[in-house]
């Protein structure tokens, strides 16, 4: 057993990506498609929640992805979570079930699930920052009682662009997750909380003393969402972001996804306030 | 794409040079023809197919009788490229759009004006939702073959879009400032290999603004370099007058 | 290791010699201006250029380059690591800086191989400066006006001979079987004294302040309205990044033929004056005006990559001040920033954020 990371160390480049086979292909939203990746037999992810993988479709270019199944649930394949945005994201789209990728990584540091144990954890994906905090939420819900409470507050443009909605049914059923979610826009049908996602605080208790607070969504998001936990009285170090920034190579050498003299693709792109509070430039 | 898809060139208002081009490029790249079958050719072939995939589309829209023309090219084309300068900005045609348009009229009609229908050349964006653009004057017949790839990839043509002097010092080409000649190579997008500055002259702007342009500090450096403003004025006007125009409307 | 002495009329010989072992490249006129290039003949060469177009790291970080060639149908993909045997014959000592600062680069974290592969097959002969080589350097005020310990061979001119520092194996390949360097004699050794005691007067200082205090200096400036009256004049045209010494940012792309399944992936120079840079899938520009873009620059070269890679990014060459249409330079800008600073100036725009 090796793992994906091993293997793109010791390719002659460290550019080279390694074959993979889609072996599913779910619709989640008009934009959005999961994608199940199988690794070659003997390989093993190995991935921490947060990470990210350079998924290459030869010929049209290579995006990082972040990765959206859990490590406890990625067995010899892995789940991402693709919006179709650009050319290669596009090129994915218009693949089936046997189609081939390459793949390097996963590059960057997650987040540091054993510091968030016993304490109580609040998500709070927006939009497609769903697709990396999913990861990091079934972890969590698979071990369960290693953590305290668990919140969710989901918020997304329009009920159209509600992610992974089977989960999502399960998570409301579920009496151990306080989940909450709200749109922007509603259309018709929709009976739920309406408003950005900040509107949804006013919903759940928070005792800051014992929680980490995890925050993933559109660069607009980051600000609102931060002046609300501040307000709350949650540690600058227990506030998590993921940062969305273009990463090209994935390991630090393109400039890209700099900001200041941090590279995303390496030192993150999961940061704690305190450690990005003092950086201009990261919200 | 499976079968070979059918692909049509058209001209509106243009020198056809980017059509040559294309002539030009199939000479060098002749396995192209394996790859698409061409129904309509004016340049190449007395076929007039009308069932075509990709319309590659040369020439400004100059007169209203164009209109209906372009809509009828995109109902059958699932694709529309803009071919060139013209079709992309308006092109040269459109240094007049400065100008009264009766008195243009007049100046090259005379007495005749009013027998030919006329207004300002503009890009046939203006006219017909445009897929993808493959710009300059003429096109760069590598440009050419490599968006035809791409569009058989079943992905939109990649254009560059960084300053010609990016281009430029890749080649290391010593600047064509401090050889004593202007150049709008520092708003102008790149693609072109920086053909002109390579041989010594100023880029004229033919592929069009990079995205947000800092016209004035362009000016300045132009107005350094020993240009009245009617000069600059001439300058930017050669393929630039319609997107300098449309900037200078939105502030 | 050692130090030799060859006449200046023995050197296209040793030229010579070395184009038969290596490909050789050094400064060479290009429209009155100076390029690296491949040395055909040994005339071409000129030693005493003032500065070149383009810095010698295109040796190391070609313009463009295949990382690279794959077949999408097999799924087949080969590295594309290129090297050659390469002398780079009369590299500045800003520029044998610059290259230290890129070897750590690209070893830092994970390692570039084909950075590599250029930099371990190439010698560097560099040469020492005498006289500023043009208005816009500033070396003397980076502290890169001599050679970093590093080097292969470093040459002095000392009027009718070179002195021939011999810095590391590699450079003393270069001399191995070449007949016509000898010792020193003691009139060497004080020609070689007086040459060097006679530079340093020759170039001025023209930071107004001493470059250890630069880092400090632009942490205080992230607000300055500086960076508003730059990026009112910049052009965006990205010049000042190609030709840097230190910047090594690239783009990534595939191309396929026409077959549409063999291929290959380059990456070429990229700059993070270009408007789209930090742009990412979903549209969002994370630098979005010419402003954030030049202080982004200044930025990286006088603090980002000291807290990175430990060297200051900027090495006074003054390429990006020569090349800029727009006047915008390095050492108007800090010395500005510090200006503004001793009048309490940045202090207040601070607050003000």
């Amino acid at each position: 057993m090796t793992t994906l990371l091993k293997e793109t160390l010791k390719h002659s480049s460290i550019y080279l990506p390694t074959p993979a086979r889609i072996t599913a292909v779910k619709d989640l939203t008009a934009l959005e498609k999961l994608f199940t990746i199988e690794l070659p037999s003997g390989f093993s992810l190995n991935h921490r929640p947060g990470q990210f993988v350079q998924i290459s479709v030869l010929g049209v270019g290579e995006a990082p992805i972040s990765i959206s199944s859990s490590p406890s649930r990625s067995n010899g394949s892995f789940e991402v979570c693709v919006r179709r945005v650009g050319s290669v994201t596009n090129a994915m789209h218009a693949l089936k079930p046997g189609a081939m990728l390459g793949l390097r990584g996963p590059f960057g540091r997650g987040f540091p699930v054993e510091r968030f144990r016993g304490k109580d954890i609040l998500f709070v994906p927006g939009g497609l920052g769903l697709a990396p905090l999913r990861s990091l939420i079934n972890e969590v819900l698979d071990e369960r009682g290693k953590y305290g409470r668990v919140i969710i507050l989901y918020g997304t443009r329009t009920p159209a662009d509600i992610l992974f909605r089977d989960e999502i049914a399960q998570w409301q059923q579920r009496t151990d997750i306080e989940f909450h979610m709200t749109v922007d826009r509603p259309d018709e049908s929709w009976t739920g909380n309406v408003g950005v996602i900040t509107t949804l605080f006013p919903k759940i208790q928070i005792h800051p003393r014992n929680m980490v607070a995890v925050v993933v969504g559109p660069p607009v998001m980051y600000r609102f969402v931060l002046m609300e936990l501040l307000g709350k009285g949650i540690a600058e170090g227990n506030i998590w972001f993921s940062f969305e920034r273009h990463m090209k190579c994935g390991v630090g050498k393109c400039g890209h996804c700099q900001m200041h003299h941090i590279y995303t693709c390496q030192d993150g792109p999961s940061f704690s306030y305190a450690e990005i509070k003092h950086l201009e430039e990261a919200l | 794409m499976s079968a070979k898809p059918k692909v049509a060139f058209f001209e509106f208002t243009s020198c056809e040079g980017c059509q040559l081009t294309v002539v030009d490029s199939l000479q060098d790249h002749p396995e192209l023809l394996d790859a698409v079958e061409i129904v309509q050719f004016r340049e190449a072939i007395s076929e007039k197919g009308e069932d075509y995939a990709i319309a590659f589309i040369e020439g400004s829209c100059s007169r209203p009788s164009d209109e209906p023309k372009l809509q009828a090219i995109r109902q059958q084309a699932a694709i529309v490229v803009a071919l060139g300068a013209c079709a992309h900005l308006g092109g040269i045609n459109a240094i007049r759009n400065r100008m009264p348009l009766q008195e243009v009229r007049e100046y090259v009609y005379g007495d005749r004006a009013e027998w030919f229908e006329t207004y300002e050349p503009r890009p046939i964006k203006d006219v017909i939702k445009v897929d993808a653009v493959i710009p300059g004057c003429p096109i760069d017949r590598r440009e050419f073959i490599k968006a035809v790839t791409h569009l058989l990839q079943g992905r939109m043509p990649f254009i560059p879009d960084q300053p010609l002097c990016m281009e430029c010092k890749l080649k290391e080409n010593i600047c064509v400032y401090t050889r004593g000649k202007v150049c709008l190579g520092p708003i102008t997008l790149a693609g072109c290999d920086a053909i002109c500055p390579t041989y010594g002259d100023g880029c004229e702007g033919c592929r069009g603004l990079i995205a947000n342009p800092n016209i004035e500090a362009m000016r300045q450096v132009m107005h350094e370099h020993g240009l009245t403003d009617e000069a600059i004025d001439a300058k930017l006007s050669m393929f630039l007058t319609n997107q300098i125009m449309a900037l200078e409307e939105a502030g | 290791m050692s130090f030799k002495i060859m006449p200046k009329a023995a050197l296209p010989d040793w030229v010579t010699w070395l184009k038969n072992r290596y490909r050789v490249v050094g400064p060479t006129a290009r429209q009155g201006q100076y390029v690296f290039a491949e040395i055909a003949s040994p005339d071409e060469l000129v030693l005493d250029y003032p500065t070149s177009v383009l810095p010698p790291k295109k040796y190391l970080l070609p313009q463009r380059e295949t990382l690279f060639t794959f077949d999408a149908q097999s799924m087949q993909m080969k590295a594309n690591i290129e090297w050659e045997p390469t002398v780079i014959l009369g590299v500045h000592t800003c520029d044998m800086h610059a290259i230290r600062l890129l070897d750590k680069v690209h070893a830092t974290g994970y390692t570039d191989q084909h950075y590599q592969a250029h930099r371990q097959h190439t010698t560097l002969v560099s040469i020492e400066c005498l006289s500023p080589c043009m208005e816009h350097s500033f070396c003397k005020s980076m502290g890169t006006l001599t050679v970093p310990e590093d080097y292969d061979l470093h040459l002095t001119d000392l009027g009718d001979s070179y002195g021939v520092d011999v810095g590391s194996e590699k450079g003393e390949a270069l001399l191995q079987g070449f007949t016509a360097i000898w010792d020193p004699t003691s009139e060497d050794y004080q020609r070689i004294n007086k040459v060097m005691a006679e530079k340093w007067p020759r170039f001025s200082y023209r930071l107004n302040f001493d470059v250890t205090e630069l880092p400090d200096l632009l942490a205080l400036s992230n607000n300055s309205s500086l960076w508003n009256e730059l990026g009112d004049i910049c052009l965006g045209c990205g010049q000042c990044t190609k030709v840097c010494p230190t910047c090594y940012c690239f783009d990534v792309r595939d191309e396929v033929d026409l077959s549409l399944t063999k291929g290959e992936r380059t990456r070429t120079w990229d700059s993070c004056q270009i408007d789209r840079f930090a742009t990412v899938a979903g549209g969002h520009n994370f630098r979005s005006t010419r402003a954030l873009r030049n202080r982004h620059r200044f930025m990286r070269k006088g603090k980002y990559h000291l807290e990175a890679y430990g060297l200051i990014g900027c090495v006074g060459c003054g390429r990006c001040a020569a090349a800029c249409l727009v006047h915008i330079t390095p050492v108007d800008t800090f010395n500005e920033l510090y200006r503004r600073h001793k009048k309490g100036e940045l202090l207040e725009e601070a607050k003000q954020a």
